[in-house]
C-alpha cells in the first residue's frame, strides 16, 4: 500500500432535502485497484459515485484527484481528469442510434468538418467491436434495445474514453452473467494498465469475483475497509445486525390437483414465440433466462399492457381477454414492473397517493376519494411492510430504493389481486429488503396467491421457486423442478447448453 | 396535512402569483391615484374572471402536459352560438345556455378523442380545432352577415356578467362557484388524482389501472366547457358576439396558468394559481394602461414575463 492514492474524498458532505445522503464520509481508491462501495439503498454509495465524478458537487469535504484538491464544476470537468462514470440511471438519449450515442460530441469529421451516417456507424462498430461487443448493431434506436443491452453501451461509452478512472454505480443490476463476464474482463484489463476502478454492487458474489478492496457504507458514512470480508460480516456492518439464514424455507409445493389459477397456451407476440404454462394457487413460478428473449412481453402481455398476437390465456380456466392493465387488475392480475421508477411509482407523488392508486374506486364514493379511508389504508400497509417513511405525505422519490419497493409491492397487496407477476422485484434493492420481499412471497404463497416470478437473479429463482420456467429465444427451452435446483442450471439452460443432471 | 416549513412548491409558487398581484395593484396606485379604490378593484377582478374561467380549463389540459389552442375559437363560437340560438330572448335563455355548453364540451372531447386514442399531439390537435371551430363559426355565420347574428344576448344571461349580488359582481361568485368546483375536482376526487397521476407519468398511471384515456378525454371537454362558459360571460357582457373576440385568450390562459406556477410539462399546479395569475396579468394590463403604455410594449412586456418565469421554474425544478 505504498502507492498514493488516485481518487480521495475526505469528510465529504451531501444533503438533498432532510436526508443527509452522505455525512462526512471518506473513501480513497489506489491506482490498478477495483475497489467495490458496498451498503444498503440509501447507504450513501450513488452519492458518492455522483460526488466523485462531478455530478453532484458535495455541501462539504474535498474532493483529490492524483493527490491534487479538485472542485468539480460537472461531469465534463471530472472527464478532463480522466475520471468517467457509469451512472446507475441510464443517461443514453433513447431515440437515438447506438453509434450517435456512443460518439456524441465526437463524432468523426471530414475535411468540411461534416459527419455522414455511414462513417459514424463505422466508426461506431470499431468501438463496439475492440470491446468485444458483436451482438449489438450500432444503427439500433436505443429504445429498441433491451434493457442489458442499454447497460452495455453505456459501460463501452466510458470504456471508450480510456478512463484513468472509472466510477460504475451497480453496473451488473442491469445485466445478466454473460454479460457481467464480460464486464469483469474488461475491468481486469483496465486494472492491468492502473486505471482505478471503483463500482458498486447488490450482488456478493460479484464483489468476492472482482474487487481488491472493499468499502462498506452504512447511513451515508464509511463503517471500514477491508481487503478480504465474510459476506456474513459484510451483511453485518450493512446493516448493524445480523441476518440470519438469507433465503427463507419455501412452502410446500402445491399438489398436481390445486388450483389452476393462470394457463397460458401458446401465447406468442414481440419477441414471445409461443409459450404455454399453468400457474397454480400458492405457487411460486419462476421465470429465467437471459434479457431480451420475451419475459417482458410475457409479464406485459398477462397484465394487458401489451396485446399478444396469438395464443389465449384463461383465468381459473376460463378464456379471458386483457385489454388494459385496468382490466387485468378487475381479473385479479398485479405487476410489479421492470423499472420501479418509469413504469411503477409516480415519483413526485406522495407515498399515500402511490400506495392507493390503484384501489381509488373502492375508497371513493360517486368519484370523491374517502380521505379517512385513504388515511387509513395507507398507514396500515406501511406499518405491515415497515416502509421506512418520515411520514405518509413526502414524495415516494426520496426513499431508498427498497422502501420505494416495499411501497410498489403495498399498492398490490391493498388491491387484494391474488395473481401476482413480480419481474424482478428486487432489482436494485439492498440485502435487508429483499429478505423482507422474499418473506412477503411466501407469506403470499401460503395464503394461496399465486406469484409468476421473473428474476435475473438465478440464485433467487433457485431458491425462491417451486420450479423454474427457462425462456430462450421466446420459448420455454427448459422447466426446472425446484428440488436441488441451482443457479448454475438455469443459467446453463438459458445458455444453451447441455445439462449435467 | 403539510407544515408550513414544507410548503409544496407549487402552493409557494400561487402565493408567489397573490404577491405579485398585491405588489401590481400598488404600483397602479403610485402610478394613478384611485387604482386601488374598491371599485376599480372590482373592476380589475371582474375582467380576470373572463381570463381565470378560460384559465381553468387550461389549468386541467396542462397539469397533464397537454395544452388548449383551440380556445379562442371555441370561445368565440360559443358566444355567437349562444345570440343566435337564444335569439336574444330570455325564454329561451336556458336552452341556448346547455346547447352552448354542450357544444363546448363535445368540441373538446373530440379534441381528448384525437389525443388520447389516434395519439395526435395535444398542440397538433388543438390548433387544427381551432382551424376547424373558425372556419365552422365563419360558414355557418356568413361571416357575422347571418340574420340573427346581430342579436343580443339574452337580458338574463347580461345580468348575470353585469349583476351585483351581497356587494360582488355576480360574474365574481360564478368564478367563486368555478374556483370551489374545479379545486375539489382536482383535489378531492378520484378524476382529479387521476389527472395527476397521468401528467406525473402516464405509462405508470395505466399500469396502475388508472383510467388513462378516459381522464384526457374528461381534461379536454372540461377545457371546452370552461372556454364555452367563458364566452357566454363575454357576450353577456358586451351584449353582442362579434367575430375574433376569443383571440386574446390564448396567449392569457396559458400566461395565467404559468404564473400561477404550474409545470408546463404536467403534474404539478393548482387552480388557485391560475386564479392568482389571471388576476396578476389583468392588473398588470391595467397598470400597463394607467401607465399610457401601447399595445406593442405591452405584448413585449408579457411575452417576457412568460419567458423570464419558465426559465425560473424550470431551473428549479430541475435542481430538486
Amino acid at each position: 500500500m505504498s502507492a498514493a492514492p488516485s481518487l480521495e474524498a475526505i469528510t465529504a458532505s451531501k444533503a438533498y432535502g432532510g436526508v443527509q445522503a452522505l455525512d462526512n464520509a471518506s473513501f480513497s481508491a489506489l491506482p490498478g485497484e477495483v475497489h467495490a462501495l458496498v451498503g444498503e439503498n440509501g447507504a450513501g454509495k450513488s452519492t458518492l459515485i455522483k460526488v466523485l465524478g462531478g455530478r453532484v458537487r458535495p455541501d462539504s469535504g474535498t474532493i483529490r484527484i492524483d493527490g491534487a484538491k479538485v472542485v468539480h464544476g460537472g461531469p465534463n470537468d471530472a472527464h478532463l481528469l480522466g475520471c468517467w462514470t457509469v451512472f446507475q440511471e441510464l443517461t443514453l438519449l433513447p431515440w437515438m442510434s447506438v453509434a450517435e450515442n456512443l460518439l456524441l460530441r465526437r463524432e468523426p469529421r471530414n475535411a468540411l468538418g461534416l459527419t455522414s451516417p455511414r462513417r459514424l456507424v463505422a466508426a461506431a462498430g470499431r468501438v463496439l467491436e475492440k470491446f468485444g461487443i458483436t451482438e449489438i448493431d450500432p444503427r439500433a434506436l436505443i429504445e429498441d434495445l433491451p434493457l442489458a443491452a442499454r447497460q452495455v453501451i453505456e459501460i463501452v461509452r466510458a470504456l471508450s474514453h480510456e478512463p484513468r478512472i472509472l466510477l460504475l454505480d451497480e453496473p451488473t443490476s442491469a445485466l445478466m452473467e454473460r454479460e457481467t463476464a464480460w464486464l469483469f474482463a474488461q475491468i481486469r484489463r483496465l486494472r492491468a494498465t492502473g486505471t482505478t476502478i471503483v463500482f458498486t454492487s447488490h450482488r456478493w458474489h460479484e464483489v468476492e469475483t472482482i474487487a481488491d478492496r472493499i468499502t462498506v457504507f452504512r447511513g451515508g458514512r464509511d463503517v471500514g475497509s477491508f481487503t478480504t470480508l465474510a459476506e456474513e460480516e459484510a451483511v453485518t456492518l450493512m446493516t448493524g445486525q445480523r441476518v440470519e439464514t438469507f433465503y427463507p424455507p419455501l412452502p410446500a409445493a402445491p399438489s398436481a390437483r390445486a388450483d389452476a389459477m393462470l394457463s397460458v397456451a401458446d401465447l406468442a407476440g414481440g419477441r414471445l414465440a409461443g409459450v404455454s404454462f399453468t400457474l397454480h394457487q400458492g405457487e411460486i413460478l419462476g421465470v429465467g433466462g437471459l434479457a431480451g428473449h420475451g419475459h417482458r412481453e410475457l409479464f406485459l402481455m398477462l397484465f394487458g399492457a401489451e396485446r399478444p398476437h396469438a395464443g389465449r390465456i384463461l383465468l381459473r380456466g376460463r378464456e379471458v381477454r386483457l385489454r388494459s392493465p385496468r382490466g387485468a387488475i378487475r381479473n385479479g392480475i398485479a405487476l410489479v414492473p421492470e423499472d420501479r421508477k418509469t413504469e411503477g411509482l409516480l415519483l413526485p407523488l406522495s407515498v399515500r397517493d402511490n400506495l392507493t392508486l390503484a384501489v381509488l374506486d373502492r375508497l371513493s364514493r360517486f368519484g370523491v376519494i374517502g380521505r379517512a379511508a385513504e388515511r387509513a389504508q395507507a398507514a396500515r400497509l406501511m406499518a405491515r411492510l415497515a416502509v421506512r417513511a418520515p411520514n405518509a405525505a413526502i414524495p415516494v422519490g426520496t426513499l431508498s430504493g427498497g422502501n420505494q419497493q416495499k411501497v410498489l409491492l403495498g399498492r398490490w397487496l391493498l388491491a387484494d389481486c391474488p395473481i401476482l407477476l413480480f419481474y424482478d422485484v428486487t432489482r436494485g434493492v439492498d440485502v435487508a429488503t429483499k429478505h423482507e420481499i422474499y418473506e412477503l412471497m411466501m407469506e403470499l404463497a401460503r395464503s394461496g396467491s399465486a406469484i409468476l416470478f421473473y428474476s435475473s437473479d438465478a440464485l433467487e429463482l433457485a431458491h425462491l421457486a417451486h420450479r423454474v420456467l427457462v425462456l430462450r429465444e421466446g420459448r420455454i427451452a427448459a422447466e426446472l423442478p425446484a428440488l436441488d435446483l441451482t443457479a448454475e442450471q438455469i443459467v446453463a439452460a438459458a445458455m444453451r447448453e447441455r445439462l449435467a443432471a | 396535512m403539510r407544515g408550513a416549513g414544507s410548503l409544496d412548491e407549487t402552493w409557494r409558487r400561487a402565493l408567489y402569483a397573490f404577491a405579485a398581484a398585491v405588489l401590481l395593484f400598488a404600483l397602479g396606485a403610485v402610478v394613478r391615484p384611485g387604482f386601488v379604490r374598491p371599485d376599480s378593484i372590482l373592476a380589475v377582478l371582474t375582467v380576470a374572471v373572463f381570463v381565470g374561467l378560460v384559465a381553468a380549463g387550461q389549468t386541467f389540459v396542462i397539469l397533464i402536459g397537454g395544452i388548449d389552442l383551440s380556445v379562442p375559437w371555441v370561445l368565440n363560437a360559443a358566444a355567437i352560438l349562444l345570440a343566435t340560438s337564444s335569439g336574444g330572448s330570455d325564454a329561451r335563455a336556458f336552452s341556448a345556455l346547455l346547447l352552448t355548453l354542450g357544444m363546448g364540451a363535445a368540441v373538446g372531447a373530440v379534441n381528448g378523442l384525437g389525443i388520447a386514442f389516434l395519439g395526435v399531439p395535444a398542440v397538433v390537435m388543438t390548433l387544427a380545432m381551432n382551424g376547424i371551430m373558425e372556419g365552422l363559426t365563419l360558414g355557418l355565420s356568413g361571416g357575422m352577415t347571418c340574420a340573427s347574428c346581430a342579436s343580443y344576448a339574452p337580458p338574463a344571461i347580461q345580468a348575470l356578467a353585469h349583476g351585483v349580488f351581497l356587494f360582488l359582481p355576480t360574474a365574481l361568485w360564478l368564478w367563486l362557484a368555478v374556483i370551489a368546483i374545479v379545486s375539489f375536482i382536482l383535489g378531492a376526487t378520484v378524476f382529479g388524482r387521476a389527472t395527476y397521476a397521468i401528467g406525473t407519468n402516464l405509462r405508470a398511471s395505466e399500469l396502475a389501472g388508472l383510467r388513462v384515456r378516459a381522464t384526457i378525454i374528461g381534461l379536454y371537454a372540461l377545457s371546452g366547457l370552461a372556454a364555452a362558459l367563458a364566452g357566454i360571460m363575454l357576450v353577456g357582457f358586451g351584449g353582442q358576439a362579434s367575430l375574433g373576440m376569443g383571440e386574446p385568450f390564448l396567449f392569457q390562459s396559458i400566461a395565467a396558468v404559468v404564473i400561477g406556477g404550474a409545470s408546463i410539462l404536467g403534474g404539478r399546479g393548482h387552480y388557485l394559481g391560475s386564479v392568482a395569475g389571471a388576476i396578476c396579468l389583468v392588473a398588470l394590463i391595467s397598470v400597463l394602461l394607467a401607465m399610457n403604455m401601447a399595445e406593442y410594449g405591452r405584448s413585449i412586456i408579457y411575452g417576457v414575463i412568460i419567458l423570464v418565469l419558465l426559465l425560473l421554474y424550470g431551473r428549479e425544478s430541475r435542481e430538486s
